[in-house]
């Protein structure tokens, strides 16, 4: 770790001002920490909640599964391959939006948009579909719902990771980049400064010697 | 009652239902592999069926055709053996199955299925046998095309009548309601050509199932919030049990609890019994399930218990009571048989697969 002392006046002023700056970064490095367990705290919650949400989905998607499994049961196979040839695909956006999370960081926040339910028509045959298969539609819209809600989590996590290992690399870099080298600074100051009082007292005991000296001398001469 | 009328049909009826698996061997396939299952279908009348799926191709969809072509022919069977007012009934509800056909065949055609794509899905019934269905798939490269071609059909005309709604909405579902009221239609005007006990449990049996058809229609739309215009054009025939005003009050009804509570005062105002324990049972069911398909299963086996309380209301032998009983038997068997392929094949619990058999 090289510190460029030639650009550093070796004065009280810098000296203070150095110490200033050096009580400043270890200040902001203070609150980078508190940011990072913050951000540490909120990145649990969300982990907390995967498990549950994984859950959720996988259940859902199961309960979909058999539901459409029961369907083709009941109507066969292949009278349900049949009719979804000519069934409409359910057209669902997903809309993705931000908020404020912690420490004001945006966070995506994902919502499906639900088809306009006023304009219903039945997709299938009501003859030779069973009930069943509106309940798996409903079923699937459930799973994706799941789906996601845990992408948004995901998304989120994702985010607050790059935020925490922004914070992470600056508190990083003040701990061990800026801190050492105003450290560094310092030290080089007061050596410097401690050099100059050490030449000074050797001034002026010589000075001192040499006054000593001629008065002595004078003291000599007679008049 | 005539038994000089049923000398051929009782006898035919009575051996086929004999023939019939009996339902504590059904359970067991639940428990069985589908090379096990179809090891033991074999020894069973769908033999002749199940004989031509080859080993490579042993799943539920090629069951599914050899059970469905094994009803046809049973039904065909005793259609031979009937007089010639019954036999005018059970071609008509035959016909169901070749109406299936041209609906598989519209199907293709909207989606631009190639012919033998859509022919892996056309069961031969009626006078729309595998040949037929090809020539007119082959022949005809539109809906429309499709619908010309069909014109010589008895459903023709209503496909004819169907096609400018299908022109303005650009689907299908108005050819798919259009032969759906013809074919129910048909069913129960040959209701109305049979005489004495004959039309009297005819008209009980399929009266039940024609409404049992409406009920479920109306409860769907219900629920999916369609309409009360599109609800109506998608209802079949209506019985003797319910008049217009009482589905028009029906589809006006708020919820699913209101529309059984409705229909019930109706078929309690018209002295309908049977319809009576049908819509009582499905309520009792709603309250406690509030599923509708839990709903649906409680319909397909109140009608099958018609059609055996019939047997023993009346006589079961020598009136249509016993052949519809029957073929409602068999067609329940068929539908058990291909839930438990599937089921099997999707390995679901055999304890869920025997909860969704409708047995008698």
């Amino acid at each position: 770790m090289s510190v460029d002392l030639a650009v550093i006046h070796p004065t009280r002023l810098e000296l203070l001002r150095l110490k200033r700056r050096r009580a400043l970064a270890q200040g902001i490095a203070d609150i980078l920490k508190k940011d990072y367990d913050a951000l540490v705290m909120a990145l649990f919650e969300f982990v907390r909640k995967i498990p549950s949400l994984r859950r959720q989905m996988r259940e859902a998607l199961v309960e979909a599964y058999s539901s459409f499994v029961e369907s083709q049961m009941i109507a066969g196979p292949r009278k349900i391959d049949e009719v979804s040839w000519v069934c409409k695909p359910v057209d669902r956006e997903v809309k993705v939006d931000v908020r404020k999370g912690v420490l004001g960081i945006l966070l995506p926040t994902m919502e499906i948009v639900e088809e306009n339910a006023s304009a219903a028509d039945p997709r299938f045959d009501l003859l030779e579909t069973p009930m069943k298969l509106d309940e798996v539609v409903q079923d699937v819209g459930t799973a994706l719902h799941h789906i996601v809600r845990l992408a948004e989590v995901q998304a989120s996590m994702k985010e607050i990771l790059e935020v925490m290992s922004l914070k992470r690399r600056q508190i990083n870099r003040i701990e061990y980049k800026v801190l050492p080298q105003l450290d560094a600074s310092i030290r080089y100051v007061g050596l410097i400064l401690e050099e100059t009082e050490r030449q000074d007292a050797i001034r002026v005991r010589v000075l001192q010697r040499k006054r000593k000296e001629r008065l002595q001398k004078t003291m000599e001469i007679p008049v | 009652m005539s038994a000089w009328k049923y000398k051929r049909l009782t006898p035919k009826v009575i051996v086929s239902r004999l023939r019939l698996i009996d339902h504590r061997d059904i359970v067991k396939l639940c428990n069985k592999k589908l090379e096990d299952a179809s090891s033991m279908l074999m020894k069973t009348p769908y033999r002749p069926e199940i004989v031509g799926i080859s080993s490579q191709q042993l799943d539920s969809a090629s069951f599914e055709k050899a059970l469905v072509k094994n009803f046809i022919r049973t039904c065909n069977e005793v259609i031979k053996c009937s007089p010639s007012d019954v036999r005018s009934l059970l071609l008509a509800i035959l016909m169901k199955f070749e109406v299936s056909n041209v609906k598989t065949m519209l199907r293709a055609k909207e989606a631009g299925a190639s012919v033998d794509q859509a022919m892996g899905f056309v069961t031969s019934a009626g006078k729309l046998d595998d040949a037929a269905c090809r020539k007119i798939l082959e022949d005809s490269n539109s809906v429309e095309e499709l619908v010309d071609a069909l014109a010589d059909f008895e459903y023709g005309a209503a496909l004819k009548e169907a096609l400018s709604e299908y022109e303005e909405s650009e689907t299908i579902r108005a050819l798919e309601v259009a032969l759906d009221r013809f074919v129910y239609g048909r069913v129960w005007k040959a209701t109305a050509r049979l005489k004495g006990l004959d039309g009297k449990i005819a008209r009980a049996v399929l009266g039940v199932e024609i409404d049992s058809t409406n009920v479920k229609i109306v409860l769907r739309c219900k629920t999916m919030r369609v309409s009360e215009n599109q609800t109506r054009s998608y209802l079949v025939a209506s019985s003797d049990a319910f008049a217009e005003n009482d589905w028009e009050d029906a589809i006006r009804a708020a919820d699913v609890k209101s529309t059984l509570g409705v229909l019930l005062g109706a078929a309690r105002c018209a002295f309908a019994r049977d319809q009576l324990y049908m819509l009582t049972d499905i309520l009792r069911e709603y309250e406690s399930s509030r599923s509708l398909s839990q709903l649906e299963m409680v319909l397909d086996r109140s009608l099958l218990g018609i059609s055996l309380r019939m047997l023993k209301r009346y006589t079961a032998f020598f009136n249509i009571g016993a052949v519809l009983a029957f073929l409602n038997l068999k067609w329940f068997e068929v539908r058990n048989l291909r839930a438990i392929v599937h089921g099997i094949e999707s390995r679901i619990p055999p304890d869920r697969i025997t909860k969704m058999l409708i047995l008698p």
